[in-house]
């Protein structure tokens, strides 16, 4: 029994709803409709009431309805519709619309009802769905770039890691990841350098940007892994909350570029050997020539001589004697100047810089395993050279340094530069360069300035030779010390700009 | 026939000069050129003596300049003078036909010794060349018979057998070997035979 007050509250209930509701019996007549609902269909409320709820949707699904229907009233219960099935509606002019469903069972003591309440889900499944495609598409560039993918909170203490990403790093699937392990995994020598990268992108001041290239112990492969990370730090209240990003191997890579590396210094090697044996074939045949002349001559002014007989032949052959002579001297003079030729073009320069640009240098053309360390006076004024010619030399010495650490097996190469005034000549700045290599003895030492002297397999020993030459030519000094087995030190000084 | 002549190639004055004073205190007669292109104009086909040329030389090398005296029947010896003792050069150049391969500076010994050699060759070839010539002039005074008779007698054949082969009478062949015999100066077939062969006698037809 209702009362007109109450049945008035219910309606306008019912009808305010935002959510479109309709009421339903056990055979399936719709009893009561909302306006929500009338608008979701595009039915009237009065047309609404003639219908049955098979009706509001597409053929396809009626017949099985049917069916539904009676099993929800023999064991009515409020639920979801569909059990996660897709669920469609039927509009009046024939359009299917995307719903979710509840269904909440009414009972009065003669009657059973349903109060059915849809939801348009159109545009949830849309964005579901761009999610999901958006998600796929994720995986395939993943697959196809290998990327593994990680996330990394340092506040919470939690490492996330795709499959690959473990893959790379050579953990296991379910293994718990902790800081300790991540480090685990890198090379020794690299540690240093990945905690020195995360804290370098975690500054609060910085760009958040993070890469790293890193290699893995890989204890199958008996062979270093080279990885890629490139990652970006998220901040919250300035401080760093997450860093995530990319994974990728790139030994392959890595290796192709050792071997190109390797191609180009041979080939280099080979080059200065041949330039080298080609000069020398040709300051031969040019001092060769008067040789052999001032040979004949001589002979022939012999000859006569030993006929008794100062004669004209005689006089002609020692003239062309002293001619001949002289014709080598005036060789070998040009030759020099050939070698020191050019007029040498010096400007203010900041050693410090240079200094930087021959070790970046040295890390591109060389190999980037070693690990330099600086001492810049920074008040140093500007020096006069050539800049050119000094970075040559600088980068001369450090590859000279890193050749000899090369040799030995060492834990740590390093190489000090110190920048700094010279103690006994104030209008000297001097630059010394120190490695930790094996070093050379006296006789070494003595000697490593001459040219075509070399202690490398390769080398055709005028290194050295040049960098004093070039070094000398602007102003300044170049000398070693080295005590065996404390590293080799090279010092060259150059003149102040003032 | 003209002086044997020492002949040099060389585009060092220095060396021109110093190698002509010494070749010349040994009384050899001498000309010098600075290129081989300046010999080449030169054209002496009939010179004699002997040629020492310098391998390495701006323009035609030493090398090229030896090919092209072969390409141009000149009989001239050829001593090569090098900056350095390149043994692969040398064996080259000696495999080409050189007299000799001589490192610069050269000794007065070893130039002398070198340049008379390859006079001596020089003459001899000169010789046999002149050898050639007179025989070739004797053999342009038989008749076409007798040239033929020539050519099966020095094969071996028996006077019957060349009656047989060119129809004609024993006594006839008797008679044309007789007169090549006289006009030859042979004493016998077998130096008969020597001199078909150094004047290029066209041999007999097989059949």
């Amino acid at each position: 029994m209702s009362t007109p007050l109450g049945s008035l509250d219910f309606h306008r209930l019912f009808d305010a709803a935002a959510d479109a509701q309709l009421l339903v019996d056990e055979m399936g007549n719709v009893l009561l409709a909302n306006e929500s609902a009338c608008d979701m269909f595009g039915y009237t409320q009065a047309e609404m009431l003639t219908l049955s709820v098979e009706a509001l949707m597409p053929v396809r699904f009626r017949d099985g309805h049917c069916m539904m229907r009676n099993a929800f009233f023999q064991h009515p219960q409020k639920r979801a519709m569909g059990n996660g099935r897709e669920l469609f509606a039927l509009s009046r002019d024939g359009h299917e619309l995307m719903v979710d469903i509840g269904l909440s069972p009414i009972r009065t003591e003669e009657h059973a009802f349903v109060l059915i309440t849809m939801l348009d889900a159109t545009r949830r499944r849309r964005a579901q769905q761009a999610l999901e495609i958006s998600e796929e598409r994720l995986r395939l560039a993943k697959r196809a770039t290998g990327l593994g993918i990680f996330d990394y909170r340092p506040q919470e203490e939690s490492i996330e890691l795709d499959k690959l990403a473990r893959m790379l790093l050579g953990l296991g699937q379910d293994e718990i990841v902790t800081d300790e392990k991540l480090l685990a995994c890198v090379h020794p020598e690299d540690r240093v350098r990945m905690r020195e990268a995360i804290s370098q992108a975690m500054l609060a001041e910085g760009s958040g940007e993070y890469a790293v290239e890193l290699r893995i112990a890989d204890r199958d492969a008996m062979r270093n892994r080279h990885l890629a990370a490139v990652g970006q730090v998220f901040f919250e209240d300035g401080k760093a909350a997450r860093l995530v990003g990319t994974l990728r191997d790139i030994t392959a890579q890595k290796v192709v570029n050792e071997k190109l590396k390797q191609q180009r210094a041979e080939m280099e090697a080979l080059m200065k050997r041949q330039v080298a044996a080609q000069t020398a074939s040709a300051i031969a045949h040019e001092l060769n020539q008067p040789l052999a002349a001032l040979s004949a001559y001589s002979e022939v002014a012999l000859h006569e001589l030993q006929q008794g007989a100062a004669s004209e032949k005689a006089q002609r052959a020692l003239a062309g004697c002293v001619e001949q002579a002289h014709r080598a001297g005036s060789t070998l003079h040009e030759l020099l100047e050939f070698l020191h030729a050019g007029h040498l073009a010096t400007a203010p320069m900041d050693l410090l810089d240079t200094v930087q640009e021959a070790i970046a240098i040295a890390r591109t053309d060389v190999l980037d395993g070693f690990h330099a360390s600086f001492a810049l006076d920074p008040t140093l004024p500007p020096v006069l050279g050539n800049r050119l010619q000094v970075q040559k030399v600088l980068s001369n010495l450090v590859r000279n340094s890193l050749d000899a650490m090369s040799t030995v097996a060492m834990m740590d190469p390093g190489i000090t530069i110190r920048v700094q005034r010279t103690a006994t000549e104030p209008c000297m700045a001097m630059v010394t360069v120190q490695d930790s290599g094996p070093g050379f003895d006296a006789e070494t030492a003595q000697r490593i300035f001459e040219p075509f002297f070399t202690t490398k397999s390769h080398g055709i020993g005028m290194g050295l030779a040049i960098s004093r030459a070039l070094i000398q030519a602007n102003g300044g000094q170049l000398w070693a010390d080295s005590s065996p087995g404390h590293g080799a030190t090279f010092h060259f000084t150059l003149p102040f700009a003032e | 026939m003209s002086l044997p002549t020492v002949y040099i190639v060389d585009d060092d004055p220095a060396i021109r000069d110093a190698l002509t004073l010494m070749l010349e205190q040994d009384r050899l007669a001498v000309e010098t050129f600075e290129s081989a292109e300046a010999f080449l104009s030169a054209r002496r086909e009939a010179a004699s003596g002997c040629i020492i040329i310098d391998v390495r030389m701006p323009g035609m090398d030493g090398m090229h300049l030896h090919s092209e005296l072969d390409k141009r029947h000149y009989r001239l010896p050829v001593i090569f003078l090098s900056g350095h003792g390149d043994i692969p050069m040398s064996v080259r150049a000696i495999k080409a036909g050189a007299m000799d391969f001589l490192t610069k500076p050269v000794t007065r010994e070893k130039l002398l010794a070198s340049v008379h050699t390859a006079l001596r060759a020089a003459k001899a070839m000169q010789e046999h060349a002149h050898k050639t010539e007179e025989i070739k002039a004797l053999l342009a005074e038989l008749t076409e018979r007798e040239r033929e008779v020539m050519a099966l007698a020095v094969l071996g054949h028996t006077n019957k057998e060349i009656a047989r082969r060119l129809a004609i009478s024993h006594r006839t062949v008797e008679i044309h070997k007789a007169r090549i015999m006289h006009k030859t100066g042979a004493v016998n077939v077998l130096d008969l035979a020597r001199m078909a062969q150094a004047g290029e006698l066209p041999p007999a037809s097989a059949v």
